[in-house]
């Protein structure tokens, strides 16, 4: 039994994640760094705890002190969220250590799909599809040719010891691939003092698709059906919806069995996401494990919106040590969710990440739009965190309506005093690639760049506006001040 | 300074007259119909051509102003007409551009000549209307770099200050 949650971490996922304690009648303590001191998560809380400046490593990402805090303040449970301290093994043991439930997976469990290699070794073993690939024991020009074949083109060449593209090749045809492995070699060796040589299949075009799986502690494992998050720029994901528009009922059954069998194989416990690289759509496609998250997903809002779980709720119920109150066909799909991560970055000048005070936020609110965020009017937006400010979700009765829906949500989305992904994210939904669900991986660092073209503005409305506010003095806009700094907030050291 | 009807609005590079009427509405640059604008909530306003309706946020103080509609945003300054520039907004080059494109009907001032902030140095007509460019402090012109009769686009420096 939980009864107090210690929350380590800091804007809307710990905003959200007080919020499912709440409703289940669990205390909340939350924790913050000298720059959140009068965030809207601390205020969300019935307790709070400074831990100190405001660099994440002597704040959130410090172990001690959060152990200290939850000591302190009576917690018998932590929920990591995401990022942060939440796929650290380390924190994990601390806690147990500490006598504190972690609210995730075991220790062990983060440590095993913590390491590519092993997680790759792990996943083979259970039968869950990889991409093809080796590293073959016979370094020779013939035994890596046989690899390549068992593997199959395209295919990469790459070091085996590298990383950061150092020594890569793509090879597109056995024609291609002597020169492409003495190349590699040659550059493995000089950047990595190795010159072994892995071999793997490239996969054309992937979508990102992703299964959310719950296991509880009475060996009942289920997934909540997939995500696809295949709308990323630079490998940040941008916009996540479900379903996939590449599913059918069959695919969908299958990368299910592989996650839940992802899950057992390293004996998973909480909620967990499989990732896999999609390649092709509908029945004839197939995937491969990319990586699990051992942890709660920024995108698990489209889980819950189509299968009406509340995620976090179900972790808290696991961690308390209670079965799973539904089996996997209890669960179902209903509708089309979509959402919308809003950053405050500058697309207009290569999505440069903004810090600075929102003079003003204002989320939409009509049906099946929900917003969770961390920042209010008067937010200073730090540069020492994620610039993500505020998730939007759009649920409706199918992808087009939602799709409708969030580009009607995100167009009342005032968000003033600093720029934001705003414009662009409904540039995005509105091209003719994402309405035709036609998107992969690569689509908004190729063709879909040129979606960066700012919207047209009408601006004679809005100096017609301004000169109105500034001649009637306008009702005060910009938000609470807090020019004088709160007194509580200054007492250092000082536990709640 | 709240009261007076004209106001320069300027974004990035770019400045409009904009004019009260006395009826309210207010008139845009050179767009043809004024536009009723009616407060709709804190910071919140409803702009509307007559055709079409926006709904426009605003926040922020005169000299930065952020106006959005739509999930775009801009950021503005704005100032009454005429007003001695902001000191801390516009010095360099810019500091004696016209605010939008004009004809320049008066050169006030000469080379080596000694000024005042606020002095006339040039009198341009834009939309029907004259509009002075002030000193922006006081020292010798050392240039002029327009023409009577010229017409002169923004951003540009018409008279330089020593």
């Amino acid at each position: 039994m939980i009864t107090r949650v210690l929350v380590a971490n800091r804007g809307e996922i710990a905003v959200r994640i007080m919020r499912a304690c709440d409703e289940l009648g669990i205390d909340t303590v939350a924790v913050y760094s000298d720059a959140d001191a009068h965030a809207p998560h601390v205020r969300a809380a019935r307790h709070a705890v400074r831990l100190g400046p405001a660099s994440p490593s002597e704040s959130y990402l410090a172990i001690g002190a959060l152990i200290d805090a939850a000591r302190t303040t009576g917690a018998d449970a932590v929920h990591p969220g995401y990022g942060f301290l939440a796929e650290n093994a380390g924190f994990a043991a601390a806690c147990q250590d500490a006598g504190l439930v972690f609210v995730g997976p075991p220790a062990e469990a983060i440590a095993a799909m913590g390491s590519k290699i092993a997680a790759r070794r792990a996943m083979q073993q259970a039968g869950v599809p990889v991409v093809p690939g080796e590293t073959p024991a016979d370094q020779s020009d013939a035994s890596l040719v046989a690899a390549a074949g068992r593997a199959g083109y395209p295919l990469l060449v790459k070091a085996s010891a590298g990383g950061g593209g150092k020594g890569m090749r793509i090879v597109r045809g056995e024609g291609e691939l002597a020169v492409a492995i003495a190349g590699a070699r040659h550059e493995a060796r000089a950047a990595f003092g190795d010159d072994t040589l892995y071999v793997e299949r490239l996969v054309p075009h992937p979508r990102h698709v992703e299964i959310q799986v719950l296991s509880d502690h009475h060996g009942h494992v289920v997934h909540l059906f997939e995500r696809d998050c295949s709308t990323q720029r630079r490998h940040q994901k941008v916009i996540e919806e479900s379903p996939s528009p590449a599913l059918t009922p069959g695919l969908r059954a299958r990368m299910g069995e592989a996650a839940v069998a992802a899950a057992r194989a390293v004996g998973y416990r909480n909620a967990g996401t499989v990732e896999f690289l999609l390649e092709g759509a509908g029945d004839e496609a197939r995937f491969y494990f990319l990586e699990m998250n051992t942890r709660l997903q920024v995108e698990h809002p489209v889980t819950e919106a189509v299968t009406g779980v509340d995620l976090v709720q179900a972790q808290l119920r696991v961690a308390g040590g209670f079965p799973l109150p539904w089996r996997q066909d209890d669960l179902q799909q209903r509708g089309h969710a979509i959402e919308c991560r809003v950053y405050a970055e500058d697309p207009a000048s290569g999505f440069l990440p903004q810090a600075g005070r929102i003079l003003l936020y204002r989320a939409p609110q009509r049906p099946g739009i929900r917003v969770d965020a961390g920042v209010e009017s008067g937010s200073d937006v730090s540069v020492h965190y994620d610039p993500m400010i505020a998730k939007l979700i759009a649920h409706a009765e199918t992808r087009d309506a939602a799709i409708a829906r969030a580009i009607a949500a995100l167009s009342e989305f005032d968000v003033l005093g600093l720029a934001t992904n705003i414009s662009f994210l409904i540039g995005v939904l509105d091209s003719r690639p994402f309405r035709h669900g036609a998107i992969d991986t690569a689509f908004l660092d190729g063709e879909g760049a040129a979606l960066i073209a700012p919207a047209p503005l009408p601006s004679a409305a809005l100096a017609a506006a301004v000169v109105h506010e500034e001649r009637t003095g306008g009702a005060p806009a910009d938000g609470p001040k807090r020019r004088t700094p709160d007194p509580w907030g200054t007492l250092q050291g000082w536990r709640g | 300074m709240g009261r007076a009807g004209r106001f320069v609005v300027r974004q990035d590079e770019a400045s409009t007259l904009v004019e009260v009427l006395a009826d309210g509405r207010v008139r845009v640059g050179d767009a043809p119909d004024p536009f009723t604008v009616t407060a709709a909530g804190e910071g919140q306003y409803l702009v509307s051509d007559g055709s079409r309706t926006w709904r426009v946020a605003v926040a922020g103080s005169p000299d930065a102003r952020f106006a959005g509609t739509g999930g775009t945003t801009a950021r503005l300054e704005i100032e009454p007409e005429g007003a001695a520039p902001r000191t801390k907004a516009r010095r360099g080059p810019g500091e004696t551009a016209a605010p939008m494109p004009g004809t320049v009907i008066e050169i006030a001032v000469e080379i080596g000549q000694h000024v005042s902030v606020g002095d006339v140095l040039i009198t341009l007509e834009a939309m029907k209307m004259e509009l002075p460019i002030r000193a922006p402090r006081e020292g010798t012109v050392t240039a002029i770099r327009c023409q009577a009769g010229e017409l002169v686009q923004p951003g540009v420096a018409l008279v330089d200050i020593s």
